[in-house]
């Protein structure tokens, strides 16, 4: 059977609908679609003012003690989103092990 | 936003059907929550919420919002506290356990079964149009398309009673009066509706 006579199962009114759907999940559902991107959240609704940071001890899944960040780390974080923190270890002067930065962009 | 299960819940809590409820509380052709002037939900009365015990997956998630990527990992992120907004909202427990308090299971289950069928729409589009069938013109020889009823809404599969009024006159079936029944077999009679479209062009 030609591709053509396939072609003809697939009725206008079958596509319209298709499409209709599709694009009623999209706005229903908030779902998107290859290269579509969301719309910028406003700052009000989702992006995070975030007012305060902890550092949190661990053993396994048991939370073992918490300290806020010091105000003067706090501070740095919070002027701008460039703004970073690296933790790192030290003894007797060296560092041994580096653990990461802290970035105010989140 | 609202989906059409989470339209069916509501519909039912007021004790109207679907058809009635997309006609008075949605706007955007069926597809979001109408919203009062001052941009107040329109359930939200004196008392509180008037649709609570079967309010949307969005309101039940909030302060969190949740979002999937392209590989359906899924993320929560904490939204901001609204100076209107008079819920309690705290900071113990973890996002597990507030999902389960707030049971939002089944609407994240129903959400990911709908996002499997949208993802074979879009399947079926980008073959349609791959093949021009998108952009071609109307078949002269085909006869005149049949006239859909004047609806609101965009697609009849919002409109979960409707949709499965016909489904089961043509299987024969019982319409179920069960929530969960309901949203089963909407989805069920849109699988088919795929299965049929899939088959009808073919093998990719």
């Amino acid at each position: 059977m030609g591709k053509q006579e396939d072609r003809k199962t697939v009725t206008r009114r079958d596509v319209l609908k298709l499409a209709g759907t599709a694009a009623a999940f999209c706005t229903s559902f908030g779902f998107l679609h290859g290269s579509q991107t969301g719309g910028v959240v406003q700052d009000k609704h989702l992006q995070m003012k975030w007012k305060q940071a902890e550092i949190k001890w661990y053993k396994g899944s048991e939370l073992l003690y918490s300290a806020p960040f010091p105000a003067k780390v706090m501070k740095h974080l919070q002027s701008d989103e460039t703004a970073a923190v690296e933790i790192k270890l030290f003894r007797a002067g060296q560092m041994f092990r580096n653990l990461g930065t802290l970035e105010a962009k989140h | 936003m609202a989906g059409p299960h989470e339209i069916l819940g509501m519909s039912r809590v007021l004790g109207i059907g679907t058809t009635e409820f997309l006609a008075l509380y949605t706007d955007n052709r069926g597809t979001t929550l109408r919203s009062e002037e001052d941009g107040r939900c329109v359930f939200l009365g004196p008392s509180g919420c008037r649709v609570h015990p079967r309010r949307p997956l969005v309101c039940r998630l909030y302060p969190l919002g949740r979002s999937t990527d392209e590989r359906g990992e899924e993320r929560f992120a904490l939204f901001p506290a609204q100076p209107e907004c008079e819920a309690v909202v705290g900071r113990d427990g973890t996002i597990e356990s507030f999902l389960k308090s707030q049971g939002v299971g089944p609407y994240l289950s129903w959400s990911r079964r709908y996002g499997e069928l949208y993802r074979r729409m879009i399947g079926l589009l980008d073959r349609l149009d791959a093949e021009g069938e998108l952009d071609a013109p109307a078949d002269a020889e085909a006869p005149a398309p049949e006239k859909e009823p004047t609806r609101t809404h965009l697609s009849s599969w919002q409109d979960i009673d409707t949709s499965l009024t016909e489904y089961c006159a043509a299987k024969g079936l019982t319409p179920p009066r069960e929530i969960d029944e309901a949203v089963a077999l909407h989805l069920r009679a849109m699988e088919e509706w795929l299965d049929d479209l899939e088959a009808r062009l073919g093998p990719a």
